[in-house]
């Protein structure tokens, strides 16, 4: 595939994306995407991380050409990102991909790798390889129409590989899938980011960004809140402790008492404790309880991200 | 060269679409049956007029038959790929968006090329069965139904650009009885008589009328084949150009608004 770009180029850069459609009968202007830039290098793992209604997939369509930006630039490869090479170049899975039904994923692959002009025998290897890769080969002659949510979404993967791509741009790639189709697609972005792949990919599932990124990006209200390296933006001190004991009633009367808030869990109880412990392991030992665990807790991306949905002014919308 | 690749896997994977939507094999199979039916109703006729009546009424399902599925799948294929999302996967491929609207319509050309192709095979069977005329001047009408068909599929493919199924269904028949009546404005328009004589100020209104719409009624010529007339080559080609220039301003326009469009 042909390399215009220098290895140190961004693979994809966003220049203060704004994108306003009109809604409604009254053609009520809606912006839904605000000035949103950023930059992925090569071999990144990029999370765009965001709730429902953040603006991801409109900020991803217009990447992908499918939508024009109102305002602002897209750089794809260095250049133009309507260039035929660019595109060549990358992988694409729309959220909730959809797939003409009446074909087989022998049949689908194929129309799409005819689209990129692979070769008919180099197609054939492909299409057999990605249908073994994403669980697809027993079922490679099966019309799509009877296929579950879980397994287009395995077609839609198959599809943005096809053409051996640089860069992919997922949308909730693992949206649909079961926990071991999630745990099967998580290690097959494992191994296409030890490939040198760059992947660029949006999900409102903190977890699959917390285990999978390098780099993260959190949107809200079409803005994008923060941004940087995941040991950038996480707090490195630890935040609280959380201490798990087994105590007798009148031991947890006395610390509801003293306004802590001790949640039971059966026959153990938990704590979260700011600040020093030794005051509250000192009650706790002195009152007879057996102490199971006292583990530090630092920031997670979750708290980040609802520190940035907070701070932004509404949390109704994060999932 | 690979332009033309990505026009034929568009086009090969429309005529896919179509060969394995029951409605398009219902359909077909129903226009099939349209035909030998006209064998029953020759059955009825004045002695005499059998022959007339099957080759009346085969060049009206055939015509008919083609305008339908030229409008219901025109109206449906891009919508289609819009609605289900399936565009999604497609446009951000290393394909220019009017390659994929030319490629969609070539397909569907080819698909209405064989569905005339086998109406007009089980037709000249009916049409020997009956001991009707059947000749190059047959030939030369179902060529011509192949041309009409041809250019409102091109006007349903414009309109399903931009417009639902339903509205581009409307639009697009409108456009095909417009067509199918523009002579008669034509008529009027150099006439001594009429509307245009009895109010000028109407006359601009028929005169844009002429020259938007295509005149539809240059395709259809089952009068002379009932007459016996003949249909010169030189007639058939001449109505293809008309067809393909008003196919080129269509799809022009339907790449167009497709190139503009948002796909949310």
């Amino acid at each position: 595939m042909t390399t215009e770009s220098s290895p140190s180029t961004p693979v994809l850069e966003f220049f203060d994306l704004h994108k306003k459609f009109a809604v409604g009968l009254r053609m009520k202007k809606v912006e839904a995407v605000r000035g949103v830039s950023l930059s992925v290098a090569p071999g990144e793992v990029f999370g765009f991380l965001g709730p429902n209604g953040a603006g991801k997939t409109t900020t991803i369509k217009m990447a992908m050409g499918l939508i024009r930006p109102t305002q602002g630039s897209i750089q794809l490869f260095g250049g133009e990102p309507e260039r035929l090479e660019a595109r060549a170049r990358v992988g694409y899975l729309p959220e909730h991909p959809y797939f003409y039904d009446y074909l087989k994923p022998t049949e689908i692959l194929d129309f799409y790798a005819r689209i990129f002009g692979i070769s008919r025998s180099e197609r054939k290897r492909r299409i057999d390889s990605l249908l073994e890769r994403v669980g697809l080969g027993d079922v490679r002659n099966r019309t799509l129409r009877k296929f579950s949510k879980g397994m287009l979404q395995r077609v839609g993967i198959a599809q943005s590989l096809i053409n051996d791509p640089d860069l992919l741009v997922l949308d909730e790639p693992l949206s649909g899938l079961d926990p071991i189709g999630r745990k099967e697609v998580r290690d097959l972005l494992v191994e296409l980011r030890r490939a040198g792949k760059t992947i660029f990919f949006s999900s409102h599932i903190l977890s699959d960004i917390e285990m999978l990124c390098d780099k993260v990006a959190i949107v809200h209200h079409g803005r994008i809140q923060s941004i940087g390296r995941m040991d950038d933006l996480l707090n490195p001190d630890q935040m609280s402790t959380e201490i798990t004991f087994r105590a007798s009633d009148s031991l947890l009367g006395q610390l509801k008492a003293d306004g802590m808030e001790v949640d039971v869990l059966g026959d153990y109880m938990r704590l979260r404790i700011e600040g020093s412990t030794t005051s509250i392991l000192s009650t706790l030992l002195e009152g007879g309880a057996q102490i199971d665990s006292v583990l530090p807790k630092r920031e997670s991306l979750e708290d980040l991200f609802v520190r940035g949905v907070v701070q932004s002014g509404d949390t109704e919308e994060a999932s | 060269m690979k332009a033309l690749l990505r026009v034929h896997a568009v086009a090969s994977n429309t005529w896919r679409e179509a060969i394995r939507n029951r409605a398009f094999i219902g359909l077909m199979i129903v226009a099939v049956g349209f035909l030998f039916f006209s064998l029953a109703l020759a059955e009825l006729a004045v002695r005499g007029e059998a022959a007339r009546v099957v080759l009346d009424f085969g060049y009206f399902a055939i015509s008919l038959f083609g305008v339908v599925i030229a409008i219901v799948m025109g109206v449906i294929l891009v919508y289609k790929e819009i609605e289900k999302k399936t565009i999604y996967t497609i446009l951000p491929k290393p394909i220019h968006r009017h390659e994929v609207l030319l490629g969609k319509y070539l397909g569907m050309v080819v698909v209405l090329v064989i569905e005339v192709v086998v109406m007009a095979a089980v037709w000249a069977f009916v049409l020997w069965a009956r001991d009707a005329p059947l000749g190059m001047d047959t030939v030369m009408g179902v060529v011509l139904i192949l041309f009409e068909i041809m250019l409102i599929a091109s006007v349903a493919l414009l309109f399903s650009s931009f417009s639902s199924p339903v509205l581009s269904g409307i639009f697009t028949f409108g456009i095909f009885i417009l067509g199918r009546l523009s002579y008669l404005v034509s008529d009027m328009l150099v006439s001594s008589k009429g509307i245009f004589v009895n109010t000028p100020s109407l006359r601009p209104i028929g005169e844009v009328y002429v020259a938007v719409f295509p005149d539809l009624s240059v395709f259809n010529v089952s009068q002379d084949l009932l007459q016996g007339v003949s249909i010169p080559a030189a007639y058939v080609v001449a109505s293809g150009a008309y067809a393909l220039s008003y196919i080129i301003v269509f799809m022009a326009l339907a790449m167009l608004l497709f190139q503009r469009r948002d796909f949310i």
